[in-house]
């Protein structure tokens, strides 16, 4: 874990309020695994007080990617910022993705979900067959696309809610078809919670192992403040931030 | 050279920064950030006799410069926690200082019973401001009455110093603050949160399942320093600043109403080496301020 004042070298304007930040930090560059996330000041001031926590997209050192949308006064802050502008970042956090048994998995990202997801895709695609579920609202909203054809998956199925690209529909819909085609050993899956829940849930007959990469509201990002726990399977809370944000799919209390 | 050292009469602090209860997890989680003897001591997150899993989420929302959290104190346990201390003792040689709770009197009594026997263990913090224990915010900090029986009946059992926690959430806090000085405690701390509420415009909902939650941060620094002011002329025994501090500035502004020590919180979160950098500025300031020590300023406002 590294505290690291970082250096946006990159900051590039995606559709639908997203950005794009490519940002020099060595320490931590060299440090991140795919599940791991950083805790970034968006602000030098104190206020806001709390940093804010982004999965890792990819990582070469000297340099970390950070994809994220818009959407509240943390990530507005952070989307302001111009490349040449430094940043406290904290990192690598978390756990990773664990090392699966077979050599095929299958990878479900939900919009913004897909940051973990191309970290690992990135990392693992000469050594796994890989294959990638992807769904948004809309085109406006599926990005990375050049980026992820780049990467030797073995199938990419694209989904949108209004079939502004790809397939229409929720990228559940597709969930049953990519299975019985590729039978995959493995799922990892990122997104909204309601996609998770309902994951879960249709994962069940297939026996597949599974696991999810989680959000949460974060104080530290540390396992300090113990502020962004989930209720786990077994009733108890478990921390996101350094228990997670890995948790096997079914060790979830998911509210359907 | 300025001299740091912060004199709480019953023990002497090589500096006056410590790092509060419930923002430094319990120590080990900041080994890799620093060095934690350089810290005057450090507080224990709150324990309870068994362990707690704490209040649903969400357990925190921002304000502007301030943090509301609704956390429920959880944690291991009291016999958990001994081993967690035996383990950071063998690391540091810093003042462990451990935050006891209590769902009742009985409760506190019990867990500070235990850890006033560990050898480890440097002193206490009697917790009994946490707004985040009871429905509504009740603890036994707000009524002077129950302070100084619960400060007496612990006292009675114990062998280590008492700090006892103070609540902003009380009428009167000076009368608080008194009780528990002539029951017997040997310093005081102030202030846990400030009791405040969250709400969800689209839910028309409280945002926290315990509907109220304790305000921290340097949103609160001035109301803060106001109650260790108002505290610091009426007691004797030695007062423990915090709310808000994020700069030795901020340090020095406890010391000039009155504390002899200051407990830094909210800013670990967002700064895990925020105590070596405040330790930096204190020395910086008072050179500034042509001070030698800090008893100069102590207490020394002009108003």
């Amino acid at each position: 874990m590294q505290d690291e004042r970082g250096r946006i070298i990159e900051a590039r304007s995606l559709d639908g309020d997203c950005r794009l930040l490519k940002i020099t930090a060595p320490l931590i560059a060299a440090q991140a695994k795919p599940g791991n996330f950083v805790m970034v000041r968006v602000s030098p001031s104190l206020d806001p007080i709390l940093r804010r926590p982004f999965g890792i997209l990819q990582s070469e050192p000297p340099h970390i990617w950070l994809y994220f949308q818009v959407r509240g006064r943390g990530t507005r802050l952070l989307g302001s910022l111009r490349s040449g502008d430094s940043l406290d970042i904290l990192g690598p956090l978390g756990n990773t993705f664990p090392e699966l048994a077979g050599n095929k998995t299958l990878l479900i990202a939900g919009g913004r979900g897909i940051v973990p997801l191309f970290h690992y895709a990135k990392t693992y695609a000469a050594q796994q067959q890989l294959f990638l579920l992807y769904g948004g609202r809309s085109a406006a909203e599926l990005h990375l696309l050049e980026e992820i054809k780049a990467i030797p998956f073995a199938k990419t199925v694209i989904f949108s809610e209004d079939g502004s690209i790809g397939q229409k529909g929720l990228l559940t819909a597709g969930l049953e078809k990519i299975i019985a085609e590729q039978q995959p050993q493995a799922t990892l899956s990122c997104g909204p919670e309601a996609m998770l829940a309902r994951l879960v849930l249709m994962l069940k007959p297939v026996k597949t192992e599974n696991y999810a990469s989680l959000e949460a509201l974060m104080g530290c990002g540390f396992g300090v403040c113990h502020s962004c726990v989930v209720l786990a399977a077994d009733g108890s809370y478990r921390k996101v931030c350094d228990e997670g944000p890995v948790f096997p799919l079914e060790g979830i209390q998911w509210s359907n | 050279m300025v001299e740091l050292s912060a004199d709480l009469g019953f023990c002497t602090l090589k500096n006056p920064l410590i790092a509060a209860s419930g923002t430094f997890g319990y120590g080990e989680e900041f080994l890799p950030f620093f060095d934690l003897n350089l810290l005057g001591a450090l507080v224990m997150k709150g324990i309870f006799r068994k362990p707690r899993p704490g209040n649903p989420p969400p357990r925190l929302a921002e304000t502007p410069a301030g943090l509301l959290n609704s956390i429920g104190l959880a944690g291991p346990g009291s016999e958990k926690l001994q081993e967690t201390i035996r383990r950071l003792h063998a690391k540091t040689s810093t003042p462990i200082i451990v935050n006891v709770c209590g769902e009742d009197d009985n409760e506190f009594e019990e867990v500070a019973e235990v850890f006033s026997a560990m050898a480890e263990v440097a002193m206490l913090e009697l917790n009994i401001s946490c707004p985040n224990v009871k429905r509504g915010g009740a603890c036994p900090a707000q009524n002077a009455t129950h302070t100084g029986r619960l400060v007496k009946q612990v006292k009675d059992k114990i062998s280590k110093p008492l700090i006892v926690k103070l609540s902003p959430n009380t009428a009167d806090i000076v009368a608080v603050a008194l009780a528990a000085q002539e029951a017997g405690a040997d310093a005081l701390s102030l202030v846990n949160t400030f009791l405040a509420l969250a709400v969800d415009l689209e839910k028309r909902k409280p945002v926290f399942a315990n509907t109220l939650a304790g305000l921290s941060g340097p949103a609160i620094k001035p109301l803060a320093l106001k109650l260790v002011w108002e505290v610091c002329r009426q007691v004797r025994i030695p007062v423990i600043g915090m709310g808000g501090i994020t700069s030795g500035r901020d340090v020095l502004d406890y010391i000039l109403v009155g504390a002899a020590a200051v407990q830094i919180g909210t800013v670990n979160f967002c700064e895990p080496r925020a105590a070596v950098r405040i330790i930096g500025e204190i020395e910086t300031e008072m050179d500034k301020l042509q001070i030698k020590n800090l008893s100069e300023i102590r207490g020394k406002l002009q108003a």
